[in-house]
């Protein structure tokens, strides 16, 4: 029996997708209320479709009321994507979780929103097939969310990010109509508007099936892992491996606070007296692989490592792999809370890059550990805090923006695969002029006139982000959900 | 200088179909106003379907090329924006051509940076001037559109077209790191950036990828760049049939050898390259020379279990397949997309008319030059659409394009959407999407 006296508009959501697919109750909304950003906002109902049709439904109504609507997948984005800042209609995805077909031959699956990212690559490992983008977070995030913020991962280096690897999109429009973009094939004729889609954060619309380009398992692969000293030396020797005209599948770097936090944890095999690992992967033919190791090693060699360790056993490599993608967890250990930032420089410019991160760290007087992407020059400094602690979540924030200031200034971007979000999006100007944002905006008026999908998102306040009634959000954070 | 619109009648020759006015002498004695010394062009070097602009404008500088637009925008103009001219003719034919927007001398080399693996470009500059220099530092942008490399990178962009190389290595519209394009408000808007990894806002530079120069005119772009592979090495194997060379091709694909391009010609795209007149299917493998070598012994071996073998063929074959669309006299240029296990399925089923086709697998990319008629085109579409693709016409006359839509499968709603945010007064290219009112 519901205690909350259910509003017109979940009548109608009620009436369209059942009544159990339709939450309205204060405590029913609670797990809602943010995502793995420092943002918090409640929405006024949240919906659990099922179907196209359930999610096309959901939008005309949610049109009909004239209430924001924020697509939502495991709510694993750390940039705010998924918070419901103004309000309205929450959808949620997470059952929507079918892989509708695999096509071996061709290489390509049609996947639901909802689907785990890991989920999927188990279902195609028995055809030797991948779906390359894995990010870090791929044992719960979802293709969907994937699609929305154009995840990368470690092996984006080689294979590029999500929308390098979505040929066909199905998505619902704001009002509810539904349009397929792009095609089964490469290469569909007319504007990309698969491209144009993917990244936008759930502004456009509502994606509903996803059709994957797949990539056949290489015959050999080799996982290494070079000590180095410095983060410097291990800096260098990214780009001298680049030099040599070998681009690695991935290259990952964790630098001496990572180390010492992850590897008493997960025990990867990462000596604790270093001052970076670089964690490297090398794919192709026996031939390819044994030719590029040897330079990758020659390489690392020459910049300074001290010692260079490769996985004999698919256990050793998992093991290496294990201390990258449990960093992020192990540092939640360490600390009351962890704020994870996002941003990119061109490769070579790491090591002053990340020097300047580190001094800057200092002196706001916080601890700040580094396990990033070295090869793309996507950076991921987290800073270790304590919220209870005052004023500290106000000059981590502070920290944040000054360390993008650096990325902006050495050449590069504010966010490299977490998305602008809530959390960057004031962060947008320090990139593109008015001009840029203004031709942003024409791109999310030619979608969504109304601008009531996803709102308050990528641009900034008066690109877009209209004032209703709801409160402006405020910064605030969580119980330690941010991590 | 030319005096091509010396006097007010040449104005009235032009076609002005539905136009609301006429051209006069004060919107030109505007344009000249902006132009530099040399960078009007003869109008008749840039006839397109028959027709020839009022004027054409060559500008040497990007503030140039959006002052131009501004102007011609302002005036009511409409402007096709060109590179290389090699595919004037995709898409529907234009409603109006008043001015020819030449991007050629924008072709500088903004920033290169090996180390990073990136380059940002000015338009104008040809893919062959490009992977020059890039091959001077061991590196190229790995694409391979038709029909070769005197293609533009705006035209390269704007086109979206991809060759043999694609679905083994990524199209331009994946290299693609970030752009400025030009918008007939006057405006040079930026998007996405110089590194190699980027989410930062929405991706305007996919956007106009493809949309053929009607959402605004590309004037720079950055992209991620590639290693040159130590050794090439290229292959063609004669097959008894169609299907045989399918059901190879497919072989040869699903085993990820250093395999950069797999295609299979019909016989009369053998005979054109040379290769006989029976199907072929060609290969050509792209890596280190001991990875090429191990991928030679491995096809050598797939194709001993089909009773078939492999001839070393030079690696200049493929520039020549780039060509075949361009060769003299052909008219008619068509494109399908179809599932990689339907490649010589479909090249089977273009049999039927009078051209050579040719499919590159991994991407199911179906090139034809058909002698076709417009119900035989629709009828194809058919065919490819059945099969989950989609077939476009990448080239015909301007009768054929007026009655045949060359793009089949897109969503008009939102192209017309972006259409009207973008350039509301239809300046660039008017017409040559479709359904958008001039």
């Amino acid at each position: 029996m519901a205690r909350t006296q259910p509003s017109p508009l979940v009548h109608d959501l009620q009436a369209a997708l059942g009544i159990e697919a339709v939450l309205f109750e204060p405590e029913d909304l609670l797990p809602y209320e943010f995502d793995s950003s420092i943002d918090r906002s409640a929405p006024d109902v949240v919906v659990l479709p099922r179907t196209t049709e359930e999610v096309a439904a959901a939008a005309r109504i949610a049109e009909e009321h004239h209430v924001p609507v924020v697509p939502r997948g495991s709510g694993t984005g750390f940039a705010g994507g998924a918070v419901a800042v103004m309000g309205g209609l929450l959808v949620v995805l997470t059952r929507m979780n079918a892989i509708r077909e695999i096509d071996a031959a061709n290489r390509l699956a049609v996947v639901e929103p909802g689907v785990i990212n890991l989920d999927l690559q188990d279902a195609l490992s028995s055809f030797g097939l991948l779906y390359a983008p894995d990010p870090s977070s791929q044992r719960i995030c979802t293709i969907g969310g994937n699609v929305g913020t154009n995840s990368g991962g470690p092996h984006t280096l080689a294979h590029g990010s999500t929308v390098n690897h979505v040929l066909g999109l199905e998505v619902v429009l704001p009002g509810g109509s539904v349009v397929n973009l792009g095609s089964r094939q490469v290469d569909a004729p007319g504007i990309d508007l698969r491209g144009l889609f993917v990244g936008s954060e759930g502004t456009l619309g509502i994606v509903t099936a996803i059709t994957v380009r797949l990539i056949r398992e290489n015959e050999a692969i080799r996982t290494m892992l070079a000590i180095f000293s410095t983060v410097d030396e291990a800096s260098n020797a990214v780009s001298e491996v680049i030099r040599r005209r070998v681009v690695p599948m991935a290259m990952e770097m964790l630098d001496q606070e990572t180390i010492r936090v992850v590897e008493p944890r997960v025990n990867a095999g990462y000596p604790l007296d270093a001052g970076a690992v670089l964690l490297m992967e090398v794919e192709g033919l026996v031939e390819a692989v044994d030719q590029d190791s040897e330079i990758v090693i020659e390489a690392c060699k020459s910049q300074g490592a001290r010692d260079i360790r490769i996985a004999r056993t698919a256990e050793e490599r998992e093991a290496l792999w294990e201390g990258r993608k449990s960093a992020i967890g192990a540092l939640g250990h360490t600390a009351p809370a962890l704020y994870l930032l996002d941003g990119v420089v061109p490769r070579s410019r790491l090591p002053e890059v990340l020097h300047q991160v580190l001094g800057l760290s200092r002196e706001y007087g916080f601890k700040c550990a580094n396990m990033f992407h070295a090869g793309d020059g996507n950076l991921h400094p987290t800073v270790l805090f304590d919220p209870e602690e005052e004023g500290a979540t106000e000059r981590v924030l502070q920290l944040g923006g000054e360390i993008m200031k650096l990325c902006v200034d050495a050449g590069g971007s504010i966010t490299g695969e977490h998305g602008i979000g809530t959390e960057k999006r004031e962060y947008m100007d320090w990139i593109f002029s008015e001009a840029d944002l203004e031709a942003m905006s024409s791109v999310r008026l030619a979608f969504d006139p109304t601008g009531r999908f996803n709102p308050c998102k990528i641009l900034p306040t008066g690109h877009g982000c209209a004032q209703g009634h709801f409160e402006p959000i405020k910064r605030k954070l969580g119980p330690g959900i941010y991590v | 200088m030319t005096s091509t619109f010396s006097t007010p009648g040449d104005f009235e020759k032009k076609p002005t179909s539905g136009r609301e006015r006429d051209v006069d002498r004060d919107d030109l004695e505007d344009l000249l106003g902006v132009l530099s010394a040399g960078t009007e062009r003869p109008p008749e070097q840039y006839m397109c379907d028959g027709v020839s602009p009022i004027m054409a404008a060559r500008p040497s500088s990007v503030s140039e090329l959006a002052e131009i637009l501004l102007v011609a925008n302002q005036r009511n103009l409409a402007v096709m924006p060109q590179g290389g001219r090699t595919a004037l003719t995709l898409g529907r034919p234009l409603t109006h051509y008043d001015l020819a927007l030449d991007t050629t001398a924008l072709n500088r080399v903004l920033d290169y940076a090996p180390e990073d693996l990136t380059i940002t470009v000015e338009a104008g500059i040809t893919l062959k001037l490009l992977q020059e220099s890039l091959a001077e530092q061991g590196q190229y942008l790995p694409i391979d559109p038709p029909p070769g490399d005197q293609v533009t990178i705006g035209g390269l962009l704007a086109t979206a077209r991809s060759g043999a190389w694609r679905g083994h290595l990524p199209a331009a519209r994946d290299l693609i790191l970030g752009a400025t394009v030009a918008s007939p408000d006057g405006s040079l808007t930026r998007s996405g950036g110089r590194v190699v990894k980027n989410v930062s806002g929405y991706d305007m530079h996919r956007m106009h990828t493809g949309a053929l120069g009607t959402l605004g005119v590309i004037v720079e772009a950055s992209f991620k760049l590639s290693p040159l592979p130590a050794a090439v090495s290229s292959f063609a194997i004669v097959c008894s049939s169609l299907s045989r060379a399918g059901t190879v091709a497919c072989e040869i694909w699903d085993r990820n050898l250093a395999t950069r391009a797999i295609t299979i010609l019909d016989s009369k795209t053998s005979a054109i390259l040379d290769c006989g007149d029976v199907a072929t299917v060609l290969v050509e493998f792209a890596a280190s020379e001991s990875v090429v070598v191990r991928s030679e012994e491995t096809l050598r071996e797939i194709l001993r279990d089909y009773d078939m073998s492999a001839e070393h063929i030079g690696n200049d074959i493929w520039a020549q397949i780039r060509s075949l669309t361009h060769r003299d006299g052909i008219d008619t240029v068509i494109r399908a997309g179809v599932p990689a296990s339907e490649v010589s399925g479909f090249i089977d089923h273009m049999e039927i008319i009078d051209g050579p086709s040719w499919g590159h697998v991994a991407a199911g990319s179906v090139w034809s030059c058909p002698n076709v008629n417009a119900q035989t085109l629709l009828g194809l579409r058919v065919v490819a659409e059945r099969l989950g693709g989609f077939l476009q016409l990448e080239s015909g006359s301007k009768s054929l394009r007026e009655v045949v839509d060359p793009f089949g499968v897109s969503d008009a709603g939102l192209t017309d959407s972006l259409k009207s945010q973008f350039d509301p007064r239809s300046t660039l290219n008017p017409g040559k999407w479709k359904a958008v009112s001039t």
